[in-house]
């Protein structure tokens, strides 16, 4: 029976009306599919959340071997796994709506994202200062563009030097956005024809088979 | 939004046009990958980065950090592989330590997967099985942030000579690339992700834009189908191009928005 | 023995970057300890955004969509603070959805802190005028079978109370939502705009970090989004037009003291490269022996 579930052309097949079951509704009318495909995604989607079993269970085991070692930093490895350990203790026995489970989300996870976060700006700010400098024309005009769409971007610019307005707005909504859109088509683009590869069984190594290497 | 040009009986109402382009797609992907003959693509500039980088990393006696995104199975973290692979390979011919830091979303432990198959694999061709070691490959968090935390810690722990961040990231790229910069890492970067790229061109020393992570994917690995995917992509823009340049002239010209009905469409 | 002084130009060019660190850390700590009250112009951008908040009427239902960790609250949270504002001062329903586990901590901290006195104010009440969905839109196929069949897909709010006999009595699809309200930091869930969006023409309002703004603006360009808030400044103008100060006037200060301390270290930066880094590197390759 295993040979079965191991087939490729099996797995195949299953991929390629999963596919059909999801996209086909999308664009043809077929509203006796619709259900069967919220169904599906909604299972999948499901399946996916289990991520989180093999992320406990590589934390443990990697912050385990870190105290026993005594790398640097192993203290905050234990500060890691007991708040780890007392939040599904927690969770699982007294739901997500306890009190204390609360508490523990509102004074250390929430901070703590905030704070890789909040690093972000003065990452920014360096890479921005570090970065700008004039050491050709296009970067010269790559400065000039950066400081006009900086300067809108102080409020207080704009009650000071109202003009400036028209041009941080093209910039930012033409030359950007046409960026944006360009950059878009390709990614786009690029994800449809994975698709075509998955689908004509040219790329299954998401499904376990590994491509043979060729010599 | 703009009056359908129009409307195919059995269609859903403005995904027609939709349709058509994919099933282009679907078609030319399909000849291109049934060739035979490999469409050329150029060799990009960050290839010759990435053999400098992890020089750099064996000659300081440093390891080489190379990640391949947070994303499930997507166009930029396939791609993300075929570099994966290329490093693995030259990190086991010239003996040094790769560290792989998997994580980020939820369908990130499908991609852990195969990147420990990619790397295992290139292990055992370069003759050196015994290099791999799972700890090197860990998975951090299914989650953006904590895998940030991780991410940097491994940074701050191991201090690598080389930073190698391809495939799909999202906020947390600029993290890691200018931590890598604080480390003293040469950084690598990929800008999949449009929001990015002004900060990571800022903070890497080499930037891969939009299509040039997966060409470099494509012309490392001279897969056919990745290579076949790299032509699509440039046919698909040269049509948006000429589409843009074709319904503005007529607009500008005749008033007629025929273009932007059929798109809409 | 006497002291090389202290070659400016040198210094403009290999300052160490952790003085910038401390310098942004201090002029953004100072104003927002003690606000200076600098003036802030408003973008049209923030004016159409409030144009789509007016067009909703007393009673009309919203599709609010938290798609946000606690760490975009953050920079959101001016934006949230002064459109929900709106919604209560207005008497508009509200069905909340989180997109993301962390979104618990953001109804404690949005609605049982920050407006939780606006809420008494104006005797907004949970179950009369919104409901708590909980994480009730994880991915486009959860969006789908609310667009299609809310009354199917949604039973019970977050703490697991029947929904029946709310107002949400009245959704039957997404035709019969009066508006979407996303307050976002990425992609958010794209599903809102192809199964709402898109089928039902259900207009679609968002609030955006900065760093996501160029894929928004495509959106807002194309017609699928019809306002957008932009980040903290957004929600600080948009706190100025409904004359509901709050922390984003607040942080205005800091804002513009960031943006123009960056400005001046962009000009430092390339006066000591002209003047520095640039000369050493030429004497180097003219003494370089080849």
């Amino acid at each position: 029976m295993s040979w079965f579930f191991k087939s490729k052309q099996v797995n195949l097949a299953i991929l390629v009306a999963s596919f059909m079951i999801g996209f086909v509704p999308y664009f043809i009318k077929v509203p006796q599919v619709n259900e069967f495909a919220n169904t599906l995604t909604n299972i999948s989607s499901v399946v996916g959340q289990f991520t989180i079993v093999i992320a406990i269970y590589s934390q443990y085991r990697r912050s385990l071997r870190f105290i026993r070692e005594r790398r640097k930093g192993w203290v905050y490895n234990i500060y890691l796994l007991t708040f780890m350990s007392l939040m599904i203790l927690i969770g699982f026995t007294w739901g997500e709506h306890n009190a204390t489970y609360m508490w523990l989300v509102n004074s250390i996870v929430a901070p703590c994202s905030s704070v890789v976060y909040g690093i972000l700006a003065f990452y920014m700010f360096s890479a921005g200062a570090r970065a700008f400098r004039a050491r050709s024309l296009k970067a010269s005009l790559l400065i000039v563009a950066g400081v006009i769409v900086l300067l809108y971007q102080a409020p207080l610019t704009g009650s000071v030097i109202p003009g400036i307005e028209p041009y941080a707005v093209f910039l930012t909504g033409t030359v950007g956005m046409s960026l944006s859109r360009m950059f878009a088509i390709a990614i786009i683009t690029g994800a449809i024809m994975l698709n075509v590869r998955m689908l004509t069984g040219r790329e299954l190594a998401f499904l376990g088979f590994a491509r043979e290497e060729e010599s | 939004m703009a009056e359908l040009l129009f409307e195919i009986p059995g269609v859903e109402s403005g995904r027609a046009f939709g349709l058509i382009l994919i099933l282009g797609i679907f078609i030319l992907g399909i000849y291109y990958m049934r060739r035979g003959k490999l469409p050329y693509i150029r060799r990009v500039a960050a290839i010759d980065a990435i053999s400098e980088a992890v020089g750099r990393s064996t000659e300081m006696g440093k390891p080489v950090l190379c990640s391949y995104g947070t994303g499930g199975f997507g166009y930029a973290v396939i791609a993300a592989m075929s570099i994966l692979g290329h490093v693995a390979r030259t990190c086991a011919e010239t003996d040094t330590r790769l560290l792989v830091p998997t994580g980020g979303s939820h369908t990130s432990y499908l991609t852990r997967e195969l990147a420990i198959d990619i790397v295992k694999g290139q292990y055992t061709a370069a003759g050196k099985p015994e290099m791999y070691n799972e700890d090197d490959m860990p998975f951090l968090s299914g989650e953006q942030y904590s895998f940030t935390a991780g991410y940097i810690g491994m940074l701050v722990r191991d201090r690598p000579g080389a930073v190698i961040m391809t495939g799909g990231h999202s906020s947390e790229a600029m993290n890691i690339a200018e931590m890598s910069n604080l480390v003293g890492a040469l950084t690598i970067t990929s800008g999949t992700y449009v929001s990015n790229m002004a900060a990571l061109a800022c903070a890497s020393d080499y930037i891969m834009l939009v299509d040039e992570q997966p060409a470099a994917g494509a012309y490392l690995s001279k897969d056919p189908e990745q290579l076949a995917t790299i032509r699509v992509v440039d046919i698909y823009k040269v049509l948006s191009l000429l589409l843009i340049v074709v319904g503005l002239l007529v607009l500008n010209t005749t008033g007629n928005d025929f273009i932007r009905r059929l798109l809409a469409s | 023995m006497g002291k090389e002084g202290v070659n400016l130009l040198k210094l403009m060019a290999t300052y160490d970057k952790r003085w910038g660190y401390l310098l942004l850390f201090i002029l953004v700590l100072l104003p927002m300890l003690q606000p200076i009250g600098m003036p802030i112009s408003v973008s049209e951008l923030t004016k159409d955004y409030l144009k789509q908040l007016e067009t909703l009427e007393e009673g009309d239902i919203v599709l609010d969509s938290w798609s946000t960790e606690y760490s975009g609250y953050m920079e959101l949270k001016p934006g949230m603070i002064a459109t929900h504002k709106y919604f209560i001062k207005n008497g508009i329903k509200l069905f909340i959805c989180l997109g993301h586990p962390e979104g618990l901590a953001l109804v404690d901290a949005l609605l049982n802190e920050e407006i939780k006195g606006y809420m008494e104010k104006y005797d907004y009440t949970y179950g009369e005028d919104y409901i708590i969905l909980g994480f009730a839109l994880p991915n486009q196929a959860a969006t789908l079978a609310m667009a299609t069949d809310f009354q199917g897909s949604v039973k019970v709010d977050w703490k697991g109370d029947s929904i029946k006999g709310t107002f949400l009595d009245r959704i039957e699809t997404g035709a019969d939502i009066d508006m979407i309200a996303d307050f976002t930091t990425g992609a958010g869930n794209p599903g809102l705009i192809n199964h709402i969006v898109l089928t039902f023409g259900t207009p679609m309002i968002q609030n955006q970090i900065g760093v996501s703004l160029p894929g928004s603006f495509m959106n807002l360009d194309a017609g699928l989004i019809t306002g957008l808030l932009a980040s903290t400044r957004g929600g600080s103008e948009l706190e100025l037009l409904i004359k509901e100060p709050g922390p984003g006037l607040i942080a205005m200060d800091a804002f513009t003291l960031g943006h123009y301390l960056l400005i001046i270290l962009i000009v430092i930066g390339n006066i000591g490269f002209f003047g520095w880094t640039k000369k050493v590197s030429e004497k180097m390759e003219s003494t370089t022996i080849r």
